[in-house]
């Protein structure tokens, strides 16, 4: 479009300098021719003095004014022109015996000026009005500046039209790149004609295809993996049912057992409790997984809830609380859950000082456990909310590997969430909030 | 105590470590694995508590609980996967009485049994209470409406008789949690509102828009005569 206009700009430009060009070697010619034959008369009527010659001019009926210089003394046929406006290098040449000529304007009208001499004494200078020529000249610049921006005019509007008819499918293409991505993985696009664009459009709809099948089919390998886990976790319930029982029998008679089954019976209903809460764990956050958790909402006091929560785990002496009133509608059962998987990390990874603060900032309710504990290095943070990440894989042996992974999907629940702030030497903090 | 108790359970290791459990606990125990057979067990009866599993062969538990208390307001508590969350609620609306989560550990389910029990078990004598058309009897467990007999599970008459004992006052569910079924620290609520459906029905003439226990939204209940 942009060479489109320069291109007709530099051609109009062209035109016109080469059309003014001959016009004013022409006018030139014409008024040499004149001035030649002006000039040829004038000896026959100088002796009469400048006026006779005037007259004689005028008789001719020649389209010009006169000035000039007779022995010292100037003259002309008008008030329009003098000797003092013909300028000095014309004149120079002219004193030199040689015909010259400058343009001129004078008074708002251009003139050409011819001069020569006639003896040594008198000088002759022609008026020749240029005026009609000029105002042609500046019609055509006219023309020709309204030619080329009318062209350029046309050749945005048609660049207009090209560009949209170019970039519509290009726009279409991005749209539906984005809605793609948003993860409507049945968006196709329209394939017309067999431009480029419709084969391209073929391609990106083989590619969307190629898309939601790769993606269907993970999704139906993760949810086969977790029905997996489900029901590997439901088998194992009633097994680990006989388990838990035997267990609590065995606790119950472990003071008359003979001294060296003792200690085995211990590590064994230990280990029985750790493997229930690992199935418990995995059986919750396969019922996550299945959608199939309910709130039951109610109005519950966060405060009491968690000064409830730390007593009924025998934590009162370990842990600093500091609750206000935050009455609040929501599962408490979850909301326990959720604090004492917190208080318990805490006082397991923790240091010495684990303290509980239960409060309301602005229109959220927050119950924030802080440990003055060896703290989390940063490069584990964003992974611990996990399943089974463990931050120090040392330290395997205190939980499942599940219990923050199901607080905080326990969090988004009930509409909030947990958040961790942790520096090394430092301590930790999670942060509930609702 | 030396209460007698059916156990229907199909798996065998549970079978025999939950009987051991309760005999250690002082119960007796009579046990089933089979669904049809421990009902016919229960009808030779008679018993003073049900612990019935959920998954059965021949019948499952919820059949068991059905046939049961058509016969019959013997306790119920139902062995169900906490993970079978809709379990909880069939089994309640079917009229057990309590449920014990799978795993459970011996100690939990003989406290359950025990507070199950302890609301079929009269306290010091009381007179009856009137209450708009119906009698409450607590020394007789029993509640009559225009002269009838209304049979009332253990659950559901204690219930009615701690409403009715203090009318008009709001009871939360979790106070009613702490005095119906001894839950002192954070119960099921669903228990509640289970029993308090299935005693609407039994004791409203429109349980639909009920005239005696209303609901308070958000708290708990209240009963109110008009």
């Amino acid at each position: 479009m942009l060479a489109v206009g320069v291109s007709a700009a530099a051609l109009a430009a062209g035109s016109y300098l080469v059309v003014r060009h001959n016009l004013l070697a022409d006018s030139v010619d014409t008024a040499e021719r004149q001035a030649r034959q002006n000039l040829a008369i004038v000896p026959t009527y100088i002796q009469d003095g400048p006026t006779a010659l005037l007259e004689a001019y005028q008789r001719g009926g020649g389209n010009f004014q006169t000035a000039g210089v007779n022995r010292g003394r100037p003259f002309s046929s008008t008030f329009q022109v003098n000797l003092r406006q013909v300028p000095a290098d014309v004149r120079r040449l002219v004193k030199k015996g040689e015909l010259a000529y400058a343009r001129k304007t004078v008074a708002g009208t251009h003139y050409l000026v011819v001069g020569g001499s006639a003896g040594p004494n008198t000088e002759l200078y022609y008026f020749f009005s240029e005026q009609d020529l000029q105002r042609e000249l500046g019609q055509l610049r006219t023309i020709l500046l309204a030619g080329v921006g009318i062209l350029m005019l046309v050749a945005a509007f048609v660049g207009a039209l090209l560009a949209r008819s170019t970039l519509l499918p290009v726009a279409r293409a991005s749209d539906a790149a984005r809605s793609l991505a948003e993860g409507l993985l049945e968006t196709r696009l329209p394939v017309e004609g067999r431009d480029e664009f419709g084969v391209w459009a073929q391609s990106f709809n083989e590619m969307a295809a190629a898309l939601e099948a790769k993606i269907s089919a993970l999704s139906a390998a993760q949810a086969r993996e977790r029905r997996f886990t489900a029901d590997v976790a439901h088998e194992l319930r009633t097994p680990l049912t006989a388990l838990v029982g035997e267990a609590s029998l065995l606790a119950e008679h472990i003071e008359s057992m003979p001294l060296e089954s003792r200690r085995p019976a211990e590590l064994l209903i230990a280990d029985v409790g750790r493997l229930r809460r690992l199935v418990e764990d995995l059986m919750e956050i396969s019922r996550f997984d299945a959608a199939r958790e309910s709130v039951q909402a109610e109005s519950v006091d966060l405060g009491s809830l968690a000064r409830a929560t730390v007593r009924a785990r025998g934590w009162d002496g370990q842990v600093r609380l500091e609750a206000e009133d935050v009455v609040i509608s929501s599962d408490p059962r979850r909301l326990e859950g959720i604090v004492a998987n917190l208080v318990g990390n805490a006082l397991d990874h923790g240091g010495r000082e684990v303290s509980v603060r239960v409060g309301r900032d602005g229109p959220s309710a927050f119950v924030e456990v802080s440990d003055d504990g060896p703290g989390i290095a940063a490069e584990h943070l964003p992974h611990l909310f996990e399943r089974f990440y463990k931050a120090d894989p040392a330290r395997s042996g205190a939980g499942t590997g599940l219990g923050l992974a199901i607080a905080q999907e326990n969090a988004r629940l009930l509409g909030g969430r947990i958040e961790v702030w942790s520096e090394v030497g430092k301590g930790t903090r999670f942060t509930l909030r609702l | 105590m030396d209460a007698h108790v059916l156990l229907v359970e199909d798996d065998a290791s549970i079978r025999e470590v939950a009987t051991l459990g309760l005999e250690q606990a002082g119960f007796r125990v009579t046990a089933s694995g089979d669904g049809r057979d421990g009902l016919a067990r229960f009808r030779q009866g008679p018993f003073d508590l049900v612990v019935l599993d959920v998954m059965l062969p021949s019948l499952d538990g919820f059949e068991v609980c059905k046939e049961i208390r058509r016969e019959s307001q013997t306790p119920i508590v139902m062995l169900t996967a906490r993970s079978e969350l809709h379990d909880v609620v069939v089994g309640l609306e079917l009229g057990a009485d309590d449920y014990v989560t799978k795993p459970f550990e011996l100690p939990e389910l003989v406290a359950r049994i025990k507070a199950v029990l302890r609301r079929s078990t009269a306290g010091p004598p009381e007179g009856t209470i009137a209450i708009h058309d119906l009698e409450i009897d607590p020394g007789s467990f029993s509640v009559r409406r225009g002269g009838e007999d209304v049979p009332l599970t253990a659950t559901e008459f204690r219930l009615l008789l701690e409403l009715a004992r203090r009318p008009k006052q709001v009871f939360t569910r979790e106070l009613l949690l702490d005095l119906v079924w001894n839950y002192d620290y954070l119960g099921d609520s669903r228990l509640v509102d289970v029993a308090v459906q299935r005693l609407r029905a039994k004791i409203e003439e429109d349980p639909k828009q009920p005239k005696l226990i209303h609901t308070v939204r958000g708290v708990g209940y209240r009963l109110n005569p008009e």
